[in-house]
């Protein structure tokens, strides 16, 4: 059965906590999990990978950062399927052209890097292909393309983006390293440090050197204005690396650049109140994204039956199917699917379904770097996580149309969360927390 | 004995309805009065809290941009639709060619879904190269940011909420113009009155009960709307577009906070009713 998007959270929802039992699997994000673990809504799925009579799938070719999104406290709950992270997408052929790249040195007295090493550069190289017909048809063309419409997914933009402006690397989750969105001592809200608030003011900065309109775009209208050859950079999931290679919709098949995203000069440092440099920038991977997947519920009278069929899903054949068809939204964080030396797979896999050898070549780098980069964005997993996305959504939304400062936007959404950490217990949230992120006094 | 069987079959036929009330009107009624007492989490009530989701609605800033964004939109749009709905009833009062087919195209919007008529509106207001803005190039050269500025996507909401809704306020104020009798009419030109003046002091005044009427019946769809905003807008840009009901329905059943969604339940209640009443008083006083 399909929801579409806006729906599909309240409808399995719906379901699980009044005991109607419709469906016994659905697919959910990882951000998901604090709620379902919490309502026992889903069941481990650990004794059935060992059952024999079932399809093997092979759960240990994950990269790590994919493999906690499938697990909560050590148990398998998701059979695998989907591997969500934002990853830099971006036409290789117009950054790579001398001329440009003159005219660029002439304004802005520096060679750029391709791909961008800082979100700085970018946003210089993005300005500079702003506003004028650099790819023949006419029309003036954009720096950059965003998917920033309200409830549908625009806030993901925000987080893989601050990242690197907000998060102090550290060998361990700790007051001040490696943490993201709350204090994990006693639940404050970061969201609107200044490490967050100077992000946001980058964003909307960068914004600017897109189109207008895509303030009220949702994934697909982003995407094709990328596939459309409009915009030189879009930063989003693994979808548009093979929506690219559609060419009933894409006119840049084997023009495609894939990395990380850049990282940036300083960080905020909480520990000192202050801005520190960073040399080399400061670079997160990020899990960003729901890495939608299918997990079996609870109410479930077929648990075996559903899960034969996840798991048939999840086998190399039919995982390898679905990541090269872009309209399938499932993308690669598995070994298998990527390429030496982290991974074991075959470029053939990918030339066999059609795709252009460089772009796969390039998107799988650029999905490899990001899942096993060294240092990972922390997720947000807890009980009432999908009221922190929303809130965070909405006033984000507020700030990208001008309707709230930068400083302002994040200030409401801290005082919403604050309001659902205190609603749902902030010590429950707090055990719940310091769990999801591995923090340890 | 047959008499009696007469009477106890009345309630046969009757009970249906008692049920469907019974069970879709009055439980739910004092099912919600009853959540908006508890705390709620992920749909199970887990503690009686008093009227603490009453307070929180004091101090909820969502909740005051929502029920801005919703007064805001029904003043507009009931409004113009009623504006409209009487001028183009005026319009079709006349003796005119083919008036039974234009009346018959100007009520097609009125069957349209209206959530069905907030995803065409994504393609009407798209943005770059949809037909609207492309219309707009071609003449002016120049683009309106339909969907992704705060003003212009209140715009179109409710220009698609007036294209909707002015047919019927148009369709039942031209029944109440063709209600009354040509004998008054025909009395009013004897007394040699303008158009003007016999609409203004003999038509208005005498179909004013109707107005009221399709007054009453707007206001209170317009203060539920909720379907056109989901699908075009999702409340947004930001919170430009979201309101009253669109909160409602997030705090419910996107974040299943069922207590504080049973007391901006009640709030809408308490709002619509005090409007009824007001307006009955009204109806009360040009009838009496």
């Amino acid at each position: 059965m399909e929801i579409p998007y806006a729906q599909h959270y309240q409808k399995v929802f719906t379901d699980l906590m009044t005991g109607t039992g419709q469906y016994d699997a659905f697919f959910c994000g990882a951000d998901w999990y604090g709620e379902l673990i919490a309502g026992d809504y889903i069941i481990s799925i650990d004794d059935l990978m060992k059952d024999p009579r079932f399809p093997k799938w092979a759960s240990d070719s994950l990269a790590p950062s994919i493999k906690n999104l499938y697990t909560w406290g050590g148990k398998w709950y998701g059979t695998f399927n989907d591997s969500d992270g934002q990853t830099l997408y971006y036409r290789k052929d117009i950054l790579l052209n001398l001329d440009n790249q003159k005219k660029f040195k002439e304004k802005y007295g520096y060679d750029y890097n391709t791909p961008p090493k800082t979100w700085q550069e970018l946003y210089d190289v993005s300005e500079f292909y702003n506003g004028w017909d650099w790819n023949g048809d006419k029309e003036p063309d954009s720096g950059i393309v965003m998917h920033l419409k309200v409830g549908a997914q625009g806030m993901y933009h925000y987080v893989s983006l601050s990242a690197p402006f907000c998060l102090l690397p550290g060998d361990k989750v700790d007051k001040y390293h490696n943490v993201y969105w709350f204090d994990p001592e006693d639940m404050t809200p970061l969201i609107n440090d200044e490490g967050h608030v100077k992000a946001l003011e980058f964003q909307l900065k960068l914004q600017k050197t897109g189109p207008d309109a895509q303030v009220a775009w949702s994934l697909g209208e982003a995407w094709d204005y990328f596939l459309r050859a409009k915009a030189i950079y879009c930063f989003s999931w693994g979808d548009v690396g093979s929506l690219i290679q559609d060419e009933s919709r894409s006119k840049i098949k084997g023009k495609m650049g894939n990395s990380i995203l850049p990282g940036n000069n300083e960080v905020f440092d909480r520990s000192q109140n202050t801005f520190i440099k960073m040399d080399p920038p400061n670079v997160w991977g990020n899990t960003t994204g729901g890495s939608w997947h299918g997990v079996i519920s609870t109410l479930s009278k077929n648990k075996e039956a559903v899960y034969h069929l996840l798991a048939f899903h999840a086998t190399k054949k039919i995982s390898l199917w679905n990541i090269t068809r872009g309209w399938t939204g499932v993308n690669p964080g598995a070994r298998f699917q990527f390429l030496p030396p982290e991974g074991d797979g075959k470029i053939e896999d990918y030339v066999s379904q059609g795709w252009n050898a460089d772009d796969a070549k390039e998107y799988l780098k650029g999905e490899q770097e990001n899942f096993f980069a060294k240092y990972i964005a922390p997720y947000l997993r807890i009980p009432g996580g999908n009221e922190y996305w929303v809130a965070l959504d909405r006033h984000l939304s507020e700030a990208y149309t001008g309707q709230v400062s930068a400083k302002e936007a994040l200030d409401r959404t801290a005082k919403d969360w604050d309001e659902t950490t205190n609603r749902i217990g902030r010590e429950e949230q707090l055990k719940s927390y310091q769990s999801a992120i591995g923090y340890t006094k | 004995m047959s008499a009696l069987r007469s009477r106890k079959i009345k309630y046969f036929f009757i009970l249906p309805s008692i049920i469907w009330v019974l069970a879709f009107t009055i439980f739910p009624l004092f099912y919600s009065l009853g959540l908006s007492f508890f705390k709620v989490r992920l749909g199970k009530p887990t503690h009686f809290v008093g009227l603490a989701n009453f307070e929180r609605i004091i101090n909820d800033y969502k909740l005051v941009n929502s029920l801005k964004v919703t007064l805001l939109y029904v003043a507009i749009t009931v409004t113009v639709q009623i504006v409209l709905g009487i001028l183009l009833a005026l319009l079709f009062h006349q003796e005119t060619k083919g008036k039974s087919i234009l009346r018959a195209l100007m009520i097609l919007p009125i069957f349209c879904t209206p959530v069905a008529v907030g995803y065409l509106g994504l393609t009407i207001f798209y943005e770059e190269g949809g037909p609207l803005n492309s219309f707009l190039m071609s003449l002016f050269g120049a683009k309106i940011p339909w969907l992704s500025h705060p003003t212009w996507a209140w715009v179109a909401v409710l220009l698609l909420d007036i294209w909707q809704w002015t047919p019927f306020c148009f369709l039942v104020i031209l029944a109440g113009l063709q209600s009354l009798s040509e004998e008054i009419y025909d009395a009013a030109y004897i007394d040699s009155s303008s158009e003007w003046e016999i609409f203004r002091k003999i038509a208005l005044p005498m179909i004013q009960p109707v107005v009221i009427i399709v007054l009453l019946l707007r206001l209170i769809e317009s203060f539920k709307i909720f379907d056109v905003i989901f699908s075009l807008t999702g409340g947004g840009p930001g919170t430009a577009t979201e309101v009253f009901s669109l909160y409602t329905y997030r705090t419910g059943l996107r974040f299943f906070d069922f207590g504080y969604a049973s007391a901006l339940s009640y709030l809408l209640l308490a709002i619509v009713m005090i409007i009824i009443n007001l307006f009955f008083k009204r109806i009360r006083a040009v009838y009496e």
